[in-house]
This record gives structure tokens, sequence and C-alpha cells, in this order.
């Protein structure tokens, strides 16, 4: 984790300002082959959601593909989605449009 | 098999040798080199060309290592694996402080079985219709072992209590 936040500090110097204060949303797909029960532990275990928000998100990613799980600051946002990845759940990161 | 909960963990037993061997490539498949693997279990993050770049500098690595930590764990429990008493068949201990990097040792496995074998969606429904090449079925047969086994890790699947495994005789 100590890397990523490495990584971060480096684009402060380098990324153009406007990117940085901007919003990020951490997006987790949808997969025929993960258990729908599993993906609702992983939200619930690295968001500490509740079980019922969760699942919501859960069935947001069946149903149409997608989902946006947690939006804000870039450093958090890429920690959430290293979670997310640890546990295999298929996660993208995206800039939130003005 | 069967599975049993006791105060150390989840207890599977009547494990065949195929069972026991589809087991024992979990391992391999979490650190498979194949680029279809590595594609879905470090898939690209970021759209932009630069922070993608960032991202396989600093995230990436740490992942790699959290999956060889996995895989090595996973193989330490399936190693001690043992015959049971009754018969040629095996008892796999998977306790409670191992249940969580098992569930996503599983769910790696399951995926990577996946992409191997050319499979898509309609392979994986419930008596699903989709043709498919014994290779195909045999890899579609693990993925839906792994589940059971999830499934059970997950408290999804009733679960019969036996105490501790020190009081059972297998």
């Amino acid at each position: 984790m100590a890397r990523v936040k490495t990584a971060v500090e480096t684009e402060t110097k380098t990324r153009p300002e406007t990117q940085l204060s901007r919003p990020w949303n951490v997006i987790v797909h949808d997969d025929p082959v993960t258990l729908m029960t599993y993906v609702t532990k992983v939200l619930m275990q690295v968001f500490a959601y509740a079980e019922s928000k969760a699942r919501t998100l859960m069935m947001e990613v069946h149903k149409t593909g997608r989902s946006i799980v947690w939006t804000g600051g870039r450093e958090q946002a890429e920690l959430y989605a290293q979670k997310l990845q640890a546990h295999h759940l298929l996660t993208t990161l995206e800039i939130v449009d003005d | 098999m069967w599975v049993a909960r006791v105060d150390e963990g989840w207890l599977f037993g009547d494990l065949s040798p195929r069972t026991a061997e589809i087991l024992k490539g979990v391992p391999m498949l979490l650190e498979s080199e194949d680029p279809r693997v590595r594609a879905r279990l470090l898939p690209e993050t970021l759209d932009d060309v630069g922070h993608e770049a960032d991202w396989r500098q600093h995230a990436v690595p740490e992942l790699e290592r959290l999956f060889a930590s996995r895989s090595t764990l996973v193989g330490r429990d399936l190693a001690a694996m043992r015959p049971m008493k009754s018969g040629g068949k095996l008892l796999l201990l998977i306790t409670n402080q191992h249940a969580s990097a098992w569930l996503a040792a599983l769910n790696a496995a399951r995926l990577a079985l996946y992409c191997l074998n050319d499979l898509n969606a309609a392979h994986m429904e419930l008596d699903s219709e989709e043709p498919a090449t014994p290779q195909q079925q045999q890899a579609i047969d693990s993925i839906h072992l792994m589940a059971e086994m999830q499934s059970v890790l997950l408290g999804d699947a009733p679960v019969e209590s036996c105490g501790s495994i020190t009081d059972l005789d297998l």
C-alpha cells in the first residue's frame, strides 16, 4: 500500500491540478464466474458497508454489468481498487466527468 | 465429498483422488503466467496510459506478492491432506485463519479455468446446454466443485457442527 501512496505523491508534481482535485469512481464489473454472495462479502469487508447496501451494489453489477461502488479522492480510490482486485473482483478506476 | 464445521475450521472429507488433484491445481492457477489469466487477475485498471503505467509499476507488484503468498498458504494446506482411516479417500482441513485466503484463491482458480478453456457465460449456468468439449466440461466441473467449496466457506451451505477435530475418528 505504501508504494501506491508514493505514486500518488509523485503524481502531484506532474499531473494537472484538475485531475488531482476531481473525484474518482471505483467501478466493479460483472463476470460470469464470481459468486454473488462472494461479491457481497468482499464489498462489506473492503468498504465496511452494511449487508443491504453491499447486496444492492452487487445486484447492480449483476443486472447492469457494472456499479460505481465508491467515489472520492484518487489515493483512497486506488487503495480500494487494489483491495478489490486482491479478491479478484473485476475493478477499474475513472475520473468523474465534469 | 462431505463437509463438517469443526472448532478449528472446515473439514472436507471423502475427497477422491481426482478431487484432490483438481484442488492441487489451485496454487498453480493463482500464479499462472498465461496472458489470458494475467489479463483477468491483474486487469487494465485505468484508461489513461500514464495512470495505467503507474498502476502497473506500484499496485500490480503488491498484488503479485499477495497472490504468491496465498498460493504458498493454500499449497501447504493441500500438502497436509491425509488419507482417511476408512479407505483411500482424503481429508482436508481449511482452518478459520486460512478461510479468507482459500475463498480468494478458489475464486482466482475458477476465473483462471474459465479463461484458459475459452468458456462463456452460458457454460456457467447450471444445467447449461452450451456445447462443450471434454476438456471444457472437465473445467466446468472443476469450477462448480470450487464454487461448492466457496459456498461452504461463505456460510451459504448448511454444514453440520462436529466439535473439535481431535474428537473425530477419521
